[in-house]
């Protein structure tokens, strides 16, 4: 705190110290040299490009049926079934772990209650079973109706209109992440320092400002990482759909050619090499998402340290 | 409220206030006129931030009343009987005070200016560039123009606690309360923040102030309050609290601190 200050002085005078400050001559310093990292680089390069030349040019990778099936159509499809079931899942695991978040911390105990028995349930039992019963919920549930209880039905659809087996991946994916979701975000919101919702409180704002304002803002810096690395989860979880079953997903469509083909490794291959592709391009989001949020939360004088 | 005009700004009667089994405000009663400045002086967990507190509702009180300006905190009180207030109607009972907190609790993902318009345009629906006008005028008065643009990480303790009490002016409170507004401050930044509060005194301002500032206390308080164990000990002029104090406590406490 004592070097911050003195800092910003400095900072202040900057214009008088700017003209001295380049006529002073500058230490000349030899840099040290470190043979360790040289060494380490050759060994790591050796290592690699062995490595790469024995995936490259082992024949039992069928590199041929690699290039063959990247780019098919039903191999593309299925990527953009993973990413679109990952951004809806996620899209909708996000806003309702946000509200189970304002549950919890809520002072009415029954809406306390209420989230806590939601993530006690959806974490509790394994997403497989989850996505199975979803799946199998058309003929449990052969119609959903409103009506009022023990009363006259007013209106009723027939199941298997609503609960596709889309639907069904969807609910059941972004049900079971809003459980994990919400314990990341209380965990964002706990390390937020009580006075700032005091500060808040001081200049009159109401809860859902608090909220809004104060809150999300300052927890999102914390809340990002954990929230990436379970984007990239759901990704790969989609492959769970098949309890459902689903079967347009990107895993699903591999499999399916491979057990045409008789030849899983390529298709493994064309599966890891798209999951890979668009977890590159989410941690390509994650980082302008950590940037934006981490305004103000950076290094001590940001960009005009330049000691 | 026809009698306004000769209600005291506070007026705080018989408060007590209990965490669990602490007795933490034993009986406090303590009139602030208008325009005028109390300090509030005594040992560490005498009570006088926790007395604060309870004007700024930040704590309920667990029994007695606090009025601002004869407008009884927290309750209606209908027959004798206290029914609890909506918190939309809190939030607007504490826009009427202005709380600068010791650890300058400003919000860390806003610059400077976004912190003191914060208030006016969420809170009071403010026209975004007559608080910024406001704000930059503000920030002028409490000395920090041309550094509106900074985030609080890049700002002094002293400064920050400067732009902490421009943020609470621009609600345009009622009164002012301080809770030891100096006291995360590096000695050498406790000026710049004592002048801005002492400018703040001359301009008619109604103010509580919790400090362990002596020598600013005799300098700025209209009424000196000396606290001890929960209650209000000795109070009155900065005199007579200070140079001539009458209880055993505040002999003792002022032996040690002057």
């Amino acid at each position: 705190m004592a070097e911050h200050s003195a800092g910003l002085k400095m900072g202040s005078r900057l214009s008088a110290s700017e003209a001295t400050a380049h006529a002073i001559p500058r230490n000349h310093v030899v840099p040290r040299r470190y043979p360790g990292r040289v060494i380490a680089v050759i060994v790591i390069l050796i290592l690699a490009l062995q490595a790469g030349k024995a995936v490259a040019t082992n024949p039992n990778f069928h590199w041929e049926v690699y290039a063959e099936y990247i780019f098919s159509p039903t191999v593309l499809r299925g990527v953009g079934w993973t990413l679109l079931l990952t951004v809806v899942a996620m899209g909708i695991a996000i806003p309702l772990a946000l509200t189970l978040v304002v549950m919890r911390e809520s002072i009415n105990p029954i809406l306390r209650g209420a989230a806590w028995c939601w993530v006690w349930f959806f974490r509790g039992t394994p997403v497989y079973t989850q996505l199975a019963f979803w799946g199998l919920f058309a003929v449990l549930f052969p119609s959903i109706s409103v009506s009022i209880p023990f009363g006259p039905e007013l209106v009723s659809i027939e199941s298997r209109w609503i609960v596709t087996p889309a639907v069904a991946a969807i609910i059941g994916l972004s049900f079971n992440e809003s459980a994990y979701l919400t314990e990341i975000f209380r965990a964002g919101f706990r390390a937020i320092d009580p006075g700032q919702i005091e500060a808040a409180q001081a200049i009159g704002m109401s809860r859902p400002k608090i909220w809004t304002r104060i809150l999300i803002p300052q927890a999102m810096r914390i809340i990002i990482p954990p929230t990436g690395n379970e984007t990239i989860g759901m990704l790969k979880m989609t492959s769970l759909v098949l309890a459902v079953p689903f079967t347009l997903d990107l895993t699903f469509a591999t499999n399916a050619i491979a057990n045409r083909t008789y030849l899983p490794v390529p298709l493994l291959l064309v599966a890891a090499t798209w999951y890979l592709v668009i977890t590159s391009a989410l941690m390509v989001g994650q980082y302008y998402l950590e940037r934006y949020y981490g305004r103000g939360q950076g290094p001590v004088l940001g960009k005009g340290g330049q000691h | 409220m026809d009698g306004a005009a000769v209600n005291p700004a506070v007026e705080v009667r018989d408060v007590h206030k209990f965490y669990g089994d602490f007795h933490a405000l034993r009986g406090v009663n303590l009139k602030i006129a208008r325009g005028e400045v109390c300090v509030a002086i005594g040992p560490s967990g005498s009570g006088k931030s926790t007395l604060l507190r309870c004007i700024n509702q930040l704590e309920t009180i667990s029994a007695g009343r606090i009025y601002l300006n004869g407008e009884l905190q927290g309750y209606r009180e209908i027959n004798g009987k206290l029914y609890e207030l909506s918190p939309r109607q809190i939030a607007q009972q504490r826009r009427r005070t202005g709380m600068v907190f010791q650890r300058f609790n400003l919000f860390p993902h806003m610059t400077a200016l976004e912190n003191t318009i914060e208030g006016p345009v969420q809170v009071k629906r403010q026209i975004k560039a007559e608080a910024i006008e406001r704000g930059m005028a503000l920030l002028e008065r409490v000395g920090m123009s041309g550094l509106e643009k900074r985030y609080p990480n890049q700002l002094s303790g002293g400064q920050q606690q400067r732009v902490a009490i421009a943020r609470a002016l621009a609600m345009d409170p009622e009164v002012m309360l301080f809770d030891e507004p100096t006291s995360a401050l590096d000695p050498e930044l406790v000026g710049e923040v004592l002048d801005v509060i002492k400018d703040l005194a001359r301009t008619g301002m109604t103010m509580m102030l919790v400090t362990h500032e002596i020598g600013f206390a005799r300098e700025v308080a209209d009424q000196l309050v000396f606290m001890d164990n929960g209650m209000i000990v000795e109070s009155g002029s900065p005199y007579d609290v200070l140079t001539n104090p009458q209880e055993a406590r505040t002999q003792a406490f002022l032996s040690k601190v002057l």
